[in-house]
């Protein structure tokens, strides 16, 4: 039973969807905080290959160096982050043109690949990578094992960081301001918030999720490194923040869902099913441009809409 | 002490010219030091990158391959960004247009060459448009924002284009030769729809002269025209706009399907110049993205189209050296580098094209104009 | 001028008599006006004190410095007895004074409680985790107290006006604000809404806090308040028992002037034919209520009707309705006896309507376009402006040339943007673009706010000529002068009503003004 199709997809989905996770939820974090980032492809190729730099080039033990790598991948993800945002909330650049350079600075043909080829870590295979565990040695449980009980600790995280996401949006002060800094900055600009540094560190904190994300590529998924590994999972990330009304819950759903579907064709395949793959794989982002065509119309705008501010630069009033 | 950004009022000539020009030395600069930084000698690179580009035997040729694409992205994006529609799907948009032209060259075999080229160009402008209007429709009567869904569209797209070829005995796959047996390929077209070139020293594709018409066309329309006027109000007030008696709403649709057509006409001129088939390659035309590196063209370029074509050709000849570079001497990934850091500062020297920047004592009451409304109020 | 009432500190009797805030001698300037000139106010411990004036008589700015958002350049503030200087609004917030302002600071997807947690310094406020319970719970207590019972859990977007003015209340108080400053309160409320703010402002005040209500609707001031402080023109006029007091006596107080002699040339003016009719027209406002009820109004060709009134009374919704900008809700608009299909502004341009907006830069121009674009804003498309699709650039430019030096527009040239103009040449660019179409209506509103004198006699020129050359002009002004200058006939607004309609040659000054307060009704 555990070797069923449906149990293979969503294992699969849980894992494809890893990456999407983190970049999602750092995506997230930054639009929660009015700052629209469409730079994620590039943050996570460019914690991509620092993560696999890390692999290969710190020594120690294994669990040890690849969560220093993870770090590794954090730091480079967070410090692109701090260019665009330097970018788009001191110097009030478009949010829109300055996100696409950044993937393009960064991404496949960008400084992602010029570290990886400086740095000589094309073509060699993974000193370390994320294995899966087996958790309470339940991964032979019925349908819930491979699910549940056999991912990598990278996928463990993830959830404890969607928990702590939820948690700090919702109860804690900080969350709340950041809320109010992304819905309505004059209030809370008003009422002594700084705009600026929510932003600055909210967008931040969204790159050092991404490099992380894209270190699930080089560390986990396809243990290696290449140009362009991430194969446009930025892009899809963006989408999931949409699809997930904002939601770091609903973020989770939507990341298995988009790498379910992402896995699913090729699961067919093997199995000697022929649909073609893409009528699956374009299903999320159809399903994200009606996501967004509802969440845009005036009845449930303000239910489930976008952060207020988000996209616009902040100006204060004179006073 | 306190850092106060106040808009200009007026924008000195010598300012638009002189913030570029500065940002583009900033740029290399910077660029310089992280040559440096790994071991690079920048100013070799930057010879080698000009030779690679401009010079070299070949060359210019070259680079017109790679300026052509990014040309028709580029004025796309600028159209539709003057307008602040940020019409992010140019890559959809372009692949459709190549969809649309191979099947126009393949449905008239047998014509003769204007004929096909011609509807080669319709068909792509049709088929690119057709394609923005699904944003631009969301964005006029529903209110969705353009820049998500002309971004999911792209990818739908691609995968539309991949399903073309790859998972469907479609129209435009090749099914009866020997080599696509081995591997999916799209049918060849007919020998009369290959777009013409002119010169011999210096290639310059066909695409690239309707590219530079594309130009002056638009920046006619734009500058010239009623058309243009209205797009010009709206972009700088929409209530002015709507106070006017100006329809908003069917200049949406209208500046979109203008985007979308100038993106798919440089899909056809892919299929027409260059590719002479539908190319669903992963590691062909939907590698390159020339739909988001025409955005960052048009964004150099300030949305202006003649500055559009002499920055397609810049990028354009960038690329050339980049490619033609490739080695284990010249770092690979250069170009994007470059890129990003030129329009990084571009970016932020915009800022002080547009505002002016005090640095002073902060005081206390309200800024006068404001005040004498309030006051009077 | 000076005032017909003396001032007077009388403690009403049964309250205790501190001062909770006084000022002395405050004055404000701002280039070109004097906001407040040399004010002296006081506000006692449990009262309910009223601050009443017309536009521009200092109401607001007074606030604004009591609680600490503008400096004044001169006088003395006091808080429980103690002199204070405020530095920014958060010295106000901690001194005690609370502010709830006409638009409201309120985050709209978040709960009640969300927004009173907001900003909160207490020590409650600055701890990491939120305590929404105890923020609930101190919230529905102090709403229990005050008979403002809000459900902290709801979203703003859910609550109506009257409730999200609650919370704007309840976030005051939660921060402890012993004085309470309310602006205009009653603008966005239902009169049951009003009469539920006024029974609150009651057991404020009976606790032991002050509030300062600040109004123009006598009616208001007269049901709520224990006294009453005039403004006029940047001066206290006077301080009253609201007891000893009526209605008339507030309003000579509040328009009072000396017998004036309106300069009206007799320009020999005829009027003509009927060409603006609006028949019974009800229109909906920005937050869906209706804003302009059932209006019935008409202008002749030549004649000028004055529309009095303090903003806010829906004259800005009327103007936007006759001019196609807003949508009709019932009744119609005809002009020279055609219907005109509303709530479509080109429709209303080829009708022959004109309109100068009240927000000149940022509805009536283009801002960042050059004057040349400007002028041929409705234009653009006639045959003399352009050929087939193409602008006739050289006929544009020699055109608003013309238009610079017929109006006497200072500007660097035809190519200079709006956005660099002066108040009082933007106006001129309006107008001249404006009449330029033959309109043979005009809607104008706001004309000469924020001119300086000299503007302000030209524009009143240019009307002066519209009207000799026939066109039927709706005037809709704040300032009792300009219409008792230019008018025919001045109508009343108040609260989306015509509460009155006078011939200006015969009308009382005083009698507008109690029109405006919402005398009229008994």
């Amino acid at each position: 039973m555990n070797d069923s199709i449906l149990v293979l997809v969503v294992a699969s989905g849980v894992a494809y969807g890893t990456p999407l996770l983190y970049a999602a939820l750092g995506e997230l974090l930054a639009e929660r905080s009015g700052v629209l980032n469409l730079g994620v492809e590039g943050m996570m190729l460019v914690g991509a290959v620092m993560g696999f730099w890390g692999v290969q080039r710190i020594g120690g033990q294994g669990g040890m160096v690849l969560f220093l790598a993870v770090m590794a991948a954090a730091l480079a993800g967070a410090a692109v982050a701090l260019l665009f945002a330097f970018l788009v909330i001191t110097l009030r650049a478009n949010q829109i043109v300055s996100g696409l350079t950044l993937t393009i600075f960064a991404g496949a043909a960008g400084l992602s690949s010029y570290l990886g080829n400086d740095l000589g870590l094309a073509d060699a295979p993974a000193t370390h990578q994320f294995e899966p565990v087996d958790a309470f040695g339940l991964a032979d449980f019925p349908v819930l094992g491979p699910i549940l009980f056999e991912q990598t600790w990278l996928v463990y995280a993830s959830w404890v960081l969607v928990a702590a996401t939820a948690l700090y949006l919702t109860r804690t002060r900080p969350g709340l301001n950041v809320r109010a800094v992304g819905e309505s900055p004059q209030t809370a600009d008003a009422v002594g918030i700084s705009v600026t540094a929510y932003r600055y560190a909210h967008v931040v904190a969204g790159g050092a999720l991404a490099g992380i994300g894209g270190a699930c590529f080089s560390l986990a998924l396809t243990p290696s490194w290449v140009d362009g590994l991430t194969g446009g999972a930025g892009w899809i990330a963006i989408a999931l923040v949409i699809f997930a009304f904002w939601r770091p819950e609903l973020c989770l759903v939507g990341a298995y869902f988009f790498g379910a579907f992402q896995a699913l064709p090729f699961i067919l395949q093997a199995r000697g099913v022929t649909i073609a793959p893409e009528l699956f794989q374009a299903l999320p982002y159809v399903m994200t441009v009606v996501v967004l065509v509802i969440v845009s119309s005036g009845i449930a705008k303000r239910r489930l809409g976008a952060p207020g501010a988000l996209g616009v630069p902040f100006v204060r009033e004179e006073r | 002490m306190s850092i106060r950004i106040e808009r200009r009022l007026s924008q000195p000539r010598w300012l638009s010219v002189a913030v570029p020009v500065c940002s583009l030395v900033v740029a290399f600069l910077l660029i310089a030091i992280v040559l440096l930084a790994t071991g690079h000698d920048p100013l070799e690179t930057y010879k080698d990158l000009f030779e690679a580009a401009f010079t070299a035997e070949g060359a210019l040729s070259q680079t017109l391959v790679g300026a052509t694409p990014l040309l028709f992205t580029g004025l796309a994006a600028a159209a539709a960004f003057r307008m602040n529609l940020f019409n992010i799907g140019g890559e959809g948009q372009l692949y459709f247009g190549a969809i649309g032209s191979s099947a126009a060259g393949l449905l008239l075999a047998g014509q003769s060459a204007p004929v096909l080229i011609a509807a080669m160009m319709i068909a792509g402008i049709a088929t690119g448009a057709a394609w923005a209007l699904i944003p631009g429709f969301l964005r006029a009567y529903l209110s969705t924002n353009e820049i998500i869904t002309s971004l999911m569209l792209n990818y739908v797209a691609g995968l539309f284009l991949t399903y073309l070829i790859f998972d469907s005995s479609s129209y435009w796959r090749d099914t009866t030769s020997p080599s696509a047996a081995v591997f999916p390929v799209g049918k060849e077209l007919p020998d009369a729809a290959s777009w013409p070139t002119f010169g011999s020293s210096i290639v310059v594709p066909f695409g690239f002269l309707v590219g530079i018409v594309a130009a002056i066309g638009l920046w006619a329309l734009y500058s010239r025209t009623r058309f243009g006027f209205e797009v010009q109000v709206m972009s700088d007030s929409p209530r002015a706009a709507r106070y006017s008696g100006m329809r908003t709403r069917r200049k949406i649709l209208a500046v979109m399907g203008l985007s979308g057509g100038l993106a798919g006409l440089g899909g056809a001129s892919q299929v027409g110049d260059f590719l002479h088939t539908l190319d669903a390659d992963p590691n062909g035309l939907r590698a390159y993205g020339y739909g988001y590196t025409g955005i960052v063209v048009a964004a150099l370029a300030r949305y202006n189209p003649f500055a559009v074509v002499l920055v397609a050709f810049l990028i354009g000849g960038l690329q050339n050296a980049g490619i033609s570079l490739q080695g284990p001497d010249f770092p690979s990934g250069l170009v994007g580098v470059m890129q990003g850091m030129i329009l990084f500062t571009t970016l932020g020297g915009e800022l002080f094209v547009r505002y002016r920047v005090r640095i002073g004592r902060s005081h206390r009451g309200a800024r006068p104009a404001e005040a004498a409304a309030e006051a009077t109020r | 001028m000076e005032p017909t009432a003396q001032s007077q500190t009388v403690a009403p009797a049964g309250l205790r008599a501190r001062p909770a805030i006084a000022c002395r001698r405050i004055t404000k300037r701002f280039p070109g006006v004097v906001a407040n000139d040399r004010v002296d106010f006081e506000a006692l411990e449990g009262e309910v004190h009223a601050l009443l004036g017309e536009n521009g008589a200092g109401k607001s700015t007074l606030s604004n410095i009591f609680t600490g958002l503008y400096r004044a350049d001169e006088g003395e503030l006091e808080v429980n007895g103690t002199p204070v200087a405020f530095d920014t609004p958060r010295d106000g917030i901690e001194a005690g004074i609370g502010m709830v302002h006409q638009h409201f600071r309120l985050v709209e997807p978040f709960t009640v409680a969300e927004n009173v947690m907001l900003g909160d310094t207490s020590d409650l406020g600055r701890s990491f985790r939120l305590h929404p319970r105890a923020i609930e719970e101190r919230v529905a207590e102090l709403g229990e107290r005050y008979g403002m019972a809000v459900d902290p859990r709801a979203r703003i977007w859910q609550l109506s006006v009257g409730e999200q003015q609650r919370v704007e209340i309840l976030k005051a108080l939660y921060r402890e604000a012993r004085i309470l400053i309310l602006d205009e309160p009653t603008a966005v409320l239902t009169p049951q809404e009003a009469t539920d703010l006024f029974g609150t402002l009651r057991a404020m005040a009976d606790d032991g806090r002050t509030v300062i209500f600040i109004s123009h609707k006598l009616h208001e001031v007269m049901a709520v308040s224990d006294r009453v402080t005039v403004l006029r023109d940047g001066r206290s006029v006077a301080t009253v028992d609201t007891s000893a007091s009526t209605r008339e006596s507030l309003a000579a107080l509040m328009v009072g002037r000396e017998l004036n002699t309106y300069a009206r040339p007799d320009d020999g003016r005829e009027i003509g034919e009927l060409l603006l009719e609006v028949d019974g027209l009800t229109a909906a406002g920005d937050r869906g209520t209706d804003a302009v009820h059932d209006v019935t109004l008409s202008v002749h060709a030549g004649e000028i009707l004055g529309i009095a009134g303090v903003s806010g009374n829906g004259q800005r919704e009327l103007a936007e309705a006759v001019t196609g900008l807003r949508p009709l809700t019932g009744g119609q608009i005809r002009v020279a006896g055609k219907a005109v299909h509303a709530g479509d502004p080109r429709a209303a341009i080829k009708a022959g309507v004109a309109h100068v907006p009240e927000d000149r830069l940022h509805t009536g121009v283009a801002p960042s376009l050059s004057i040349s674009s400007n002028v041929v804003l409705k234009s653009y498309r006639e045959d003399e402006n352009s050929v087939g699709p193409f602008l006739r650039f050289r006929h544009i430019r020699d055109w608003a040339v013309e238009l610079i030096r017929r109006y006497d527009v200072k500007a660097p040239g035809p190519s200079a943007s709006a956005r660099q103009l002066s108040g009082g040449n933007l106006q001129k660019v309006v107008l001249a673009r404006e009449f330029s179409g033959h309109p043979r209506v005009l809607v104008i509103a706001a004309p000469t706010r924020g001119l300086d004198v000299g503007a302000i006699e030209t524009v009143h020129a240019h009307l002066r000529d519209a009207a000799a050359a026939g066109v039927a002009i709706l005037l809709i002004s704040e300032d009792l002068d300009e219409l008792m200058t230019l008018s025919d006939r001045i109508a009343v607004m108040y609260e989306g009503r015509i509460v009155g309609e006078v011939a200006a040659a015969h009308a009382v000054v005083e009698e507008i003004g109690l029109m405006m307060a919402g005398g009229g009704e008994r």
